[in-house]
């Protein structure tokens, strides 16, 4: 429940989810688990075998209090399905899934309808916006349902409004906004209920780059003041990247790797998730703690100190030490010397990979 | 367009023009409540005043039909060649291999299933006793189809390829399909005298429109790579139409033979009211005036096998599928051919085969019995609509409410008071925020207390007016007037009135009542499978047989017409409100869902709205079923304009017959206009 909700507790918990299409799915993947022992590629197999489609596989996750998790994969991958089996607007075939320690699968339908008029907020790759509603009235929607008194949601809604920075077009239809207001009344409206977690289903996806880059902008600007708990689906993977808190790439229904933008960049699992990043010039996302060697304990004091902390990006630690060539020290939050690093070693790892 | 133009978009002025349209509207009619007492000429249109157009018409008529009628009565004489020919084939091919034929052709189409329709229909029609008749309808429409299709594909390639002849070819047929089908006949008769040659050309004049729009609808279609691809290679243009885009348009072509095909056969039924030939369509007109109805529900059954496997075949024949195996369609032609040889010898013939004539009888002795028994029972239920229902919205609560009927005698005080309460109410509701709404209410009010076929003539002018300003601006206002006033002068106001409030009624009873059913199957796929196939039924039957089940139970009379109305015209609006409201966006309704809206609030804050458009066409359709039936239902005892049409038929009076039928298409023209232009401007609220 809610209220034993401690601050160690995830605020989404995931498990073992599988979800299948097809008819009987979830006899035949109960049956093909026990079957292949629990070998998820195995049964994905067995039930493709049976015409069934195995959309999401297997995936286990946990999504931290304010943290931005981001969902990252190809069209196809079953990205779209999983935040919709956490958001329950399909039904989980099986597996856990708990909010705020709250066992969602389990909940009745009403529930349900009760934690998304409260706690849950959802942005659509769409908008999915009512046609027929100006932006006020989408806005004010989720208040409407809550049953909120009409002057007390349009006041909350105008609010909201404002923050996504639409004054001024509350009583435009959605027809008459460009994609990027659009989308800025889809965020509204996710965020006019005050929702805990807060899913977001590729909300740039549909706009010009530009539009693109301003949205994400003001998206990590509402994030620094509200510290919403955070699902986030995108195939874009520099927009993960400059996002994220952490990454989880999904290929075919499975999660091949969930890591900091660092570690995805520069410990990539496999193949799949270099060809992503290979294209992502490394030293704007990595931090210079990734590439950090130890301090040995009987090293020399390092001739020079270009002041390098463990938080600047390679970018910046290189432009910093470019003209060096023997490692140099590195300094944690409190000004102590935590580790050394090489310029030669920090410029090879800006370098893009090769093709 | 000047319409899109005058609707405002955005929230502010289009409520605006709905309150001051209500307010007009409002004014006008308590104006007129408060002189008619005193200008009587306000109430009902002076026949002094209005033209004689009837007559006009009638000697024009005449006039123009006595020129033309040579050239007539000889096409008339050549076309019953065909016709006797095909009637002789039918007559004389022996019935098990005409079976067969059919089986075999339902199997080629569309495999066991319509081979088993094909046999089960065909030996119904063999086993009723009525395969004489029965051969006499098909071969008129034998030849009425293929003149229909030739006509109609002529039409449709002439619009596809002289774009200028295009948007009145289409005016041509949309007023066509509004005309009343008898209102053809008349001038028909007169040209080419008593006999079914009316009915074979008034069914191929009938059946040609859909064709000509499907031939138009699939050329239009074809891609503009095929047809670029054509020219490239050096075709000619009648190569490229009829080696290129006719073959590429042929899926729709197909759904256009379809519906040829079902109109004909519809014609060809409701044209047996001319009499003259031994067909199906006279039969169960015979039966039903003998009251025996055992036998009339057998004829129309027939009518009903006949009708459900021409639609299934030829429609599977519109659809591309592989075709199922030549040889074995061959055998049963074969067994078929057999049989017949078989039959020749031994078998008694067609006609004298009567198997389901006892059934006929024993259902017609049941259902005596019956009526006898729950006599009480349906005149308690035909006279609680009549009098709580019909009654008043014809004549209003002032007329209709007797001590007789309801029990007690209406006074001005109850009329005072009946406003008040209107006024409170309307008041409240406008202070809720509808403030159009909140006017609507006295207006209503003032409906139903004056009967609508007491409604005095300037509201109903104003009122049309001011519908169409507010759903498509000042053209369509226009457009309303000038069409109500013409029917105003003609002398028929009295009579279209009277059938604006039986359509009117049967209208409002399929909108709330489909509207409720498609509700239904858009929430639970369960009821749409129930209903899915009763409403496939419905559309497939042709009008005339609609009557007879309602005539069993209730005779003749104004609420057997109302009930088959309803009958035929809620299968529209139970289509279309369930598809609209089923084919909303999933991104919306998660939009909801995820929003934290139920099931019920995601219907009517979500769903609802925006299937309103769909909903609209859905209504603009059940009007224009509903005027189709009016005039059929004319038959079982309806007064009004449908009413004249048909007495115009019995007296070859072409003037009171055309100009019956303009009116009755004036009105569901006006109509139908009026609902476009909602949901044309619903359409443009929702940005689609």
């Amino acid at each position: 429940m809610p209220e034993q909700a401690s601050a160690q507790q995830p605020a989404i918990r995931c498990r073992n989810v599988w979800q299948v299409f097809g008819p009987g799915a979830q006899d035949h993947l109960a049956q093909a688990l026990k079957q292949t022992g629990g070998d998820a590629g195995a049964t994905a197999q067995a039930l493709r075998a049976l015409d069934l489609v195995p959309a999401v596989q297997d995936v286990s996750f946990d999504v931290k209090r304010g943290e931005i998790f981001v969902i990252m994969g190809l069209s196809g991958s079953g990205k779209s399905t999983l935040v919709r089996c956490i958001s329950r607007l399909i039904d989980v075939t099986a597996g856990e899934i708990e909010i705020d320690g709250e066992d969602v699968l389990g909940a009745a339908k009403t529930r349900m309808t009760q934690l998304r008029r409260r706690k849950l907020g959802m942005v659509f790759q769409h908008f999915g916006l009512f046609p027929h509603m100006s932006a006020l009235q989408n806005v004010a929607f989720p208040l409407k349902m809550q049953g909120q008194a009409r002057a007390e949601r349009l006041a909350r809604a105008r609010e909201v409004i404002e923050l996504v920075g639409l004054k001024g077009r509350e009583d435009a239809y959605p027809r008459e906004l460009s994609g990027g207001q659009r989308q800025r009344v889809g965020i509204a409206r996710s965020l006019a209920v005050n929702p805990d977690v807060w899913f977001l289903d590729e909300p740039f996806s549909a706009l010009d780059p530009l539009i693109r880059r301003q949205l994400q902008d003001e998206f990590i600007d509402i994030q620094a003041r509200l510290r919403k708990s955070i699902v986030f689906i995108t195939h874009d993977i520099a927009e993960a990247l400059k996002i994220a808190d952490r990454i989880a790439i999904m290929r075919d229904g499975q999660i091949v790797q969930i890591g900091t933008p660092s570690q995805i960049v520069l410990e990539p699992v496999d193949g799949y998730v270099r060809d992503f990043t290979k294209d992502v010039a490394k030293g704007r996302h990595a931090r210079l703690s990734s590439v950090l060697t130890p301090l040995a304990p009987d090293a020399p004091p390092p001739a020079d100190d270009p002041g390098l902390r463990v938080d600047m990006t390679l970018d910046e630690a290189l432009s910093a030490c470019m003209s060096l060539y023997d490692p140099v020290p590195v300094h944690g939050p409190d000004g102590q010397i935590v580790g050394m690093v090489d310029p030669a070693e920090l410029a090879r790892a800006v370098q893009v990979d090769p093709v | 367009m000047s319409a899109a133009r005058a609707t405002p978009q955005g929230t502010g002025p289009a409520p605006r023009r709905g309150v001051i349209a209500a307010l007009v509207v409002l004014a006008v009619g308590a104006l007129c409540l408060a002189l008619v007492p005193h200008l009587p000429w306000l109430g009902g249109f002076p026949d002094a005043w209005a033209l004689p157009v009837t007559r006009w018409v009638d000697t024009g008529l005449t006039w123009f039909l006595g020129l033309i009628k040579p050239g007539a009565r000889m096409l008339s004489a050549a076309l019953s060649y065909p016709m006797t020919w095909a009637n002789v084939l039918l007559l004389h091919t022996p019935w098990p291999l005409l079976v067969a034929l059919v089986t075999a052709l339902g199997w080629y189409v569309g495999g066991l299933r319509l081979a088993l329709l094909g046999f089960a229909g065909f030996s119904f029609v063999v086993a009723s006793g009525y395969w004489t008749e029965s051969m006499n309808t098909l071969s008129l429409v034998a030849v009425s189809v293929p003149l229909a299709l030739l006509l109609g594909g002529a039409t449709g390639i002439l619009a596809n390829e002289v774009p200028r002849v295009k948007s009145a070819v289409q005016t041509i047929m949309d007023v066509m399909q509004t005309v009343p089908t008898f209102a053809y006949l008349t001038p028909l008769l007169l040209l080419f005298g008593f006999g079914p040659v009316v009915g074979l050309i008034a069914s191929a004049i009938y059946a040609a429109p859909p064709m000509a729009r499907n031939v138009m609808l699939g050329l239009e279609r074809v891609e503009t790579d095929i047809k670029e691809a054509a020219v490239m290679s050096g075709a000619s243009r009648l190569q490229q139409l009829f080696l290129i885009e006719i073959p590429s348009a042929a899926t729709q072509i197909m759904v256009g033979v379809n519906q040829s095909l079902m109109a004909a056969l519809s014609m060809v039924i409701i044209a047996a009211v001319i009499g003259g030939f031994d067909d199906i369509g006279w039969e169960v007109l015979l039966t039903m005036r003998k009251a025996q109805f055992g036998a009339a529900l057998l004829a129309g059954l027939v009518i009903v096998a006949f009708a459900i496997v021409i639609d299934r075949i030829s429609a599977g024949m519109a659809r591309q599928q592989p075709r199922h195996s030549r040889r074995i369609a061959l055998l049963i032609v074969a067994a078929g051919a057999a049989l017949a040889v078989l039959a020749w010898l031994y078998l008694p013939a067609a006609g004298q085969i009567q198997l389901l004539v006892p059934a006929a009888e024993w259902l017609d002795a049941r259902l005596t019995q019956f009526v006898r028994a729950q006599g009480a029972a349906l005149d308690a239920i035909k006279n609680g609509a009549m009098f709580y229902g019909l009654l008043p919205l014809r004549i209003g609560l002032d007329g209709a409410v007797l001590p007789f009927t309801w029990g007690f005698q209406w006074t001005p005080g109850m009329s005072a008071g009946f406003y008040a309460a209107a006024a409170a109410i309307g008041a409240f509701i406008a202070w809720r925020g509808g403030v159009a709404a909140g006017l609507m209410v006295p207006i209503l009010a003032g409906i139903v207390e004056t009967g609508i076929a007491e409604l005095p003539w300037p509201f109903v002018l104003i009122g049309a007016g001011a519908i169409g300003w507010v759903a498509g601006g000042r053209k369509l206002a226009l457009y309303a007037v000038l069409m109500l006033a013409a029917v105003l002068l003609s002398g028929l106001w009295a009579k279209a009135l009277w059938s604006l409030y039986l359509s009117g009624a049967a209208v409002l009873t399929c909108a709330i009542l489909g509207g409720a059913i498609g509700l239904l199957c858009a929430l639970s796929p369960l009821a749409w499978r129930v209903v899915q196939p009763i409403c496939d039924m419905l559309q497939t039957i042709p009008l005339f047989v609609f009557l007879i089940p309602v005539l069993m139970f209730f005779q003749i009379g104004e609420f057997s017409a109302f009930l088959a109305i309803i009958f035929y015209a809620i299968v529209p609006m139970i289509r279309y409100t369930r598809h609209g409201l089923i084919s909303v966006p999933p991104d919306l309704i998660e939009a909801a869902t995820s929003s934290g809206a139920t099931t019920w609030q995601t219907m009517r804050e979500v769903r609802a709205p925006y299937a309103a458009p769909t909903i609209l066409l859905g209504l603009n359709q059940t009007i224009l079923y509903a005027f189709a039936m009016l005039v059929i239902a004319a038959l079982i005892g309806t007064t009004g304009l449908g009413q004249s049409i048909f007495l115009a038929l019995g007296q070859a009076d072409v003037g009171l017959g055309v100009t019956s039928g303009a009116a009755m298409a004036i009105l569901a023209l006006v109509a139908d206009r009026l609902v476009q232009g909602f949901a044309a401007e619903r359409r443009r609220a929702l940005g689609l």
